[in-house]
């Protein structure tokens, strides 16, 4: 498979921040899905089968980024794309008060690939993506 | 309270001592169990939990005294309260200093066992309710600051991430370019709102409204509002309706600025939550010594289970909304600062589906003693 073909799922509760990845994306030739939510999202997954995932992390819902990522890689409803990259967007990574490690013992198995800090560089964005989707 | 009574733990070598405490206890309320010596106490302190526990000093093996010793580590909420029949003021001292609530010396009475008991498990309750309450806060603050930080970051993060497209080049269509920057100015001109609304918040908070209040006519400055907020309810198509507008003018003392402000708010969000077609009714009138504004829409309504919250600060009540409705989130927060600073109240009445009416009752004259 070659990146420029792959197909992107963003999953974001921003509609501004969703319609700038598209464009970033789009400009690199992937196909893009939009998601608003974990659930949006989650149904998404399944039906756009997508070859990465950008996750943002959504904190003010229950059911947020951190949760799916977590079902993606250990639910059976996922058990056919358990492995779909997932790279993490989040602009409150380093915020006292936040639960969200990305070094800590949830990387590996049940975590995401990469994660990326709000707003995103799109030269840095299209990088990671490209670096994953070779391998 | 919990719901089951308290557990309290007896721990003596005298058999008399272990079956008259029992007795007393069942006979007060209490659950009761027994240990007929320290070790076998410190375990179950360990695995029942008790609430309390009556501790022998002189026991042959593990004394009362380490028994006092292990209770931090095992609970450092267990009210203990020793008996002893040697009661000299030496033991009870140290007893107390290593952590015993009280101390009972033998030979006590049904009565002074009751009395020391309640007290110290009164104080135990008092003593965990305050670290609850700790708790409570610091985990809203937490919240706080995780909220704050991702509200004011959202709007910046939209806005940066458009222009860092349009940097880059990534977008040359100029109808996409200008699309971009328009709604990157949006976010900004919320951001601003947000901020705005916040610096507000804070001014009422520290009690500026104080000795502000002059006589203000209430008619005159709702009439302003609705001239203010006709052309938005034009375009909501939903129509403002004043039915007492030409009753007799109504003069309170408040802080014309802030209270405007509120009035502007809750007509806004009746607007804004509406049905198009829908309706927006006003009542402005005198009752006694109050004076009663009621602000009725036709609109969306408010679930049950949400009205708790609604005065609270970012609360909003669906995600879906949020996409569509880009306010501060600190609306009615502000609203209900104002209403209170002036010594009145506001209720909130919804029925989903059917419509929400808000009721903000001012004293005409707030009284100078409460606002100091």
């Amino acid at each position: 498979m070659t990146a420029p073909q792959a197909r992107i799922l963003v999953i974001d509760d921003d509609p501004d921040f969703r319609e700038a990845m598209t464009a970033i994306l789009e400009s690199a030739s992937y196909g893009v899905a939009t998601a608003c939510d974990a659930t949006d999202g989650a149904r998404k997954i399944l039906s756009v089968r997508p070859d990465l995932i950008l996750l943002d992390i959504m904190m003010d819902s229950l059911w947020d980024g951190y949760s799916l990522c977590h079902a993606l890689r250990t639910s059976k409803d996922f058990k056919d794309v358990r492995d779909t990259p997932v790279i993490f967007v989040s602009a409150v990574r380093t915020i006292a008060g936040s639960r969200f490690g990305f070094k800590g013992e949830d990387q590996g198995l049940t975590g995401p690939d990469d994660y990326i800090d709000k707003p995103v560089k799109p030269d840095d964005l299209l990088a990671r993506i490209k670096r994953i989707l070779m391998k | 309270m919990t719901e089951q009574a308290p557990l309290v733990l007896v721990i003596d070598d005298e058999e008399v001592i272990r079956d008259s405490c029992s007795q007393i206890l069942l006979k007060f309320g209490y659950r009761v169990e027994t240990s007929a010596d320290g070790a076998s106490g410190i375990r179950k302190i360990e695995t029942l939990k008790p609430e309390a526990a009556i501790i022998d000093l002189k026991m042959p093996g593990t004394s009362g005294f380490e028994v006092l010793e292990a209770i931090p580590r095992l609970d450092p909420h267990l009210t203990a309260i020793v008996i002893t029949g040697y009661a000299t003021v030496d033991s009870a001292v140290e007893a107390m200093k290593k952590g015993a609530y009280d101390f009972l010396p033998k030979p006590f009475t049904p009565e002074e066992l009751r009395v020391i008991l309640a007290r110290g498990l009164e104080r135990r309750q008092l003593v965990l309710e305050a670290e609850a309450l700790r708790r409570e806060k610091k985990a809203l603050e937490e919240n706080f600051i995780t909220m704050v930080s991702h509200q004011l970051r959202s709007p910046v993060v939209a806005a940066q991430q458009y222009l860092s497209l349009i940097l880059a080049g990534i977008v040359s269509d100029p109808g996409k370019l200008r699309e971009m920057i328009a709604k990157s100015s949006e976010r900004l001109d919320g951001l601003l709102r947000l901020i705005d609304d916040w610096l507000n918040l804070a001014c009422i908070d520290q009690g500026s409204l104080v000795g502000k209040l002059k006589p203000v006519a209430l008619r005159r400055m709702l009439a302003r509002v609705i001239e203010t907020l006709d052309p938005s309810a034009r375009e909501s198509s939903v129509s403002l309706e004043w039915p007492d507008r030409d009753d007799p003018e109504i003069v309170a003392a408040a802080d014309e600025e802030s209270l405007e402000q509120a009035v502007m708010n809750l007509v806004h969000n009746a607007i804004k939550y509406n049905r198009p077609q829908g309706s927006v009714r006003l009542g402005l009138r005198q009752d006694g010594a109050a004076v009663v504004l009621e602000v009725e829409d036709t609109g969306i309504g408010i679930a049950r289970e949400h009205l708790p919250f609604i005065f609270d600060q970012f609360f909003r009540v669906s995600r879906a909304s949020r996409e569509s409705l880009r306010g501060s989130g600190l609306g009615l927060c502000i609203v209900k600062k104002i209403v209170e600073a002036h010594q009145g109240r506001i209720e909130v009445q919804s029925e989903p589906g059917v419509g929400t009416t808000f009721t903000v009752v001012l004293p005409l004259e707030p009284s100078r003693k409460d606002r100091a």
